[in-house]
């Protein structure tokens, strides 16, 4: 280095270092320009991701006379009539602890089944050698592009054959099995990509084959398992198109019937009572996916390529 | 000693050519799916065949192809097909783009608050899709919503978002984009992050702007990644019911409505369950051949192995 410094020394190149810093300042403009954007854009997006959040947590909180009034003021944060009449009327006038029971009683059991399945399956294809395996995942992978809204019709004259509408075992099945398919897939896929040494090692402590993939796999595909449980926690605390067709009976209401219930049963929709439902059934999902965040997105990349 | 001999000696010995006992453990899957894809599957088809429907609930017959041929010839079948190309296509169009766009941005260097920024751009995606469809019906409310307050306010403009012909499928795509936005941004984050850092410094070195980077660098080597994740999304927007569906129920007339949604009317309004049966058989044998031609070209299948 002191050779070139030293020769550019000599030979007089003093004016090009010169021009150097003269053009470090010039990128050094064009790069602040550029990160200025950049903080512009990404605030945007920000507030396009979060502006329908921030809405219906105010609606939540503004009595109804204000509503049918909306004009911009009403869009920002500071006011004097917030009241929590909504999220009252929700939790003590109706039968929302029974609808929350309901909803967890379900998305419990349909999440044990399903993540339950989903382990074995993505285990077994990872690390046995079954026969037309390939045919097998060929066909996981198209029926996972069947949409669920298809199978609803069949579904409904299908159970109600087998007298298995508005009953908990006729949502049950089919929502473990709906998410069967996408977290096998996922366990799979992570399993692949784990060393096959410590399964062999448990396997000359004296553990069955089977034995020792499952208790050396199964703590080691955390991240995944975990994804697919939020995943099957998902699907049935959301799903108001299975829902809505088959339970007829208040007393087994889910939350999302509930909330079309409530706010959607009088001619007007009444938007603060459902904003405050919103934001009630939000929250706990919020809270899930910020804890699994992490698990989340490395599961996501692991599912969509390897 | 000799237990252990013994049983690395079995672990040596015992590698059959196949595991076929070790198919009891797909069993059950195979059971569930076999009730809960094969049977609906088979059925939609025989319901296909026959003039199920309201009128004909407890004495059905079977009437062939007619329902094809009426679906077939019916112009609503070539609306609904267009629609469900504009709204797939464009939204993953929108998505992937937009997704990549802001992973870049997040990625670069000197950027500060990455996590502050992909925390509130992850909110869409922490709140139930279908509450989240109907915020957005209320907000783009042609009187009381958020949306045209502000723009009658600003503009004095106040656009019927949900009930106008182009406006109602653009308002359906926007809500898509809002919706997925979060997928896509943290996909592309983290393959643009698998991109080894010294090709970026050697970028710099040679000059290369950002334009430049991402055309010599990125793109090259995500092209498989990107081009995967476009497929599987253009696959999940084709058949994303719930959008359509909630957002304006297809209307106006049916300028919004998709196969899916289609079929979802025509059973549950219409009653007339066997032409629901096909308009669901034509939108999943559209997306099977496309699949497969795209599988022929780009091997996408091989993800597999």
């Amino acid at each position: 280095m002191q050779n070139i410094d030293e020769t550019v020394k000599k030979t007089g190149f003093g004016k090009k270092y010169e021009n150097t810093t003269k053009l470090n300042t010039h990128y050094r403009r064009i790069r602040r320009i550029k990160l200025g954007i950049s903080y512009l854009l990404l605030t945007a997006i920000c507030i396009y991701s979060i502006f329908p959040i921030y809405y219906i947590f105010l609606t939540s909180l503004s009595p109804l006379a204000n509503l049918t009034s909306t004009n911009f003021s009403t869009l920002l944060p500071f006011h004097d009539y917030y009241s929590f009449n909504n999220y009252y009327g929700i939790i003590f006038k109706n039968p929302f602890p029974l609808w929350l029971e309901n909803t967890l009683i379900l998305t419990t059991t349909s999440t044990l089944i399903g993540v339950g399945l989903s382990i074995t399956t993505g285990i077994a294809f990872s690390r046995y050698r079954i026969p037309g395996k390939r045919a097998l995942l060929y066909m996981l992978l198209v029926l996972s592009m069947f949409p669920f809204t298809i199978m609803v019709i069949p579904f409904y004259f299908m159970f109600s054959q087998l007298h298995l509408l508005d009953t908990y075992i006729g949502l049950i099945i089919p929502y473990s099995a709906g998410a069967v398919i996408f977290s096998s897939w996922l366990i799979k896929n992570y399993v692949d990509n784990l060393p096959r040494d410590y399964e062999e090692a448990a396997t000359l402590d004296g553990y069955s084959r089977t034995g020792a993939l499952f208790r050396v796999l199964v703590p080691m595909a955390k991240p995944a398992i975990l994804l697919a449980v939020v995943l099957a926690f998902m699907g049935p605390y959301t799903d108001y198109a299975l829902a809505g067709q088959f339970i007829t009976s208040t007393k087994l209401y889910t939350m999302a019937i509930g909330m079309y219930y409530i706010s959607q049963g009088t001619i007007t929709v009444n938007y603060g009572v459902y904003s405050a439902f919103a934001i009630l059934m939000g929250i706990p999902i919020f809270i899930l996916f910020f804890f699994f965040q992490k698990y989340i997105v490395a599961g996501f990349s692991i599912a969509t390529y390897k | 000693m000799v237990e252990v001999e013994k049983q690395m000696d079995s672990a040596n010995k015992v590698k059959p050519k196949s595991d076929a006992i070790y198919l009891l453990f797909l069993l059950p899957v195979f059971v569930v799916l076999g009730f809960l894809d094969f049977y609906p599957i088979a059925w939609t088809i025989n319901i296909s065949l026959t003039n199920f429907s309201e009128a004909h609930f407890f004495t059905y017959s079977y009437v062939g192809l007619t329902n094809f041929y009426n679906v077939l010839t019916s112009p609503t079948l070539t609306t609904v097909i267009m629609n469900n190309i504009v709204f797939a296509g464009s939204s993953i169009l929108l998505m992937a783009g937009l997704g990549f766009g802001v992973a870049l941005l997040i990625t670069q260097p000197g950027i500060r608050g990455k996590t502050v920024f992909r925390s509130l751009i992850l909110v869409p995606w922490a709140f139930p899709a279908f509450i989240t469809i109907l915020i957005w019906k209320n907000l783009l409310d042609q009187h009381f919503g958020a949306v045209n307050q502000v723009l009658s306010l600003l503009f004095h403009v106040s656009p019927n978002w949900t009930g106008s012909v182009p406006l109602a499928m653009i308002s359906v795509i926007l809500v898509n984009l809002w919706l997925s936005l979060a997928y896509y941004t943290f996909v592309y984050t983290a393959s643009l992050q698998s991109i080894p850092q010294e090709l970026y410094d050697a970028a710099q070195m040679d000059g290369y702007g950002t334009l430049s980077r991402v055309r010599n660098i990125v793109i090259p080597l995500l092209s498989r990644q990107i081009a995967f994740i476009t497929i599987f999304g253009f696959i999940f927007a084709w058949s994303n019911f719930y959008i359509p569906y909630l957002l304006t129920s297809g209307e106006p007339g049916i300028s919004t409505q998709i196969l899916i949604t289609y079929s979802y009317t025509e059973a549950f309004s219409y009653l007339s369950y066997g032409v629901a049966a096909v308009y669901s058989i034509i939108s999943v044998l559209i997306l099977l051949v496309m699949v497969i031609i795209v599988n022929h070209y780009s091997k996408m299948m091989s993800i597999l192995y």
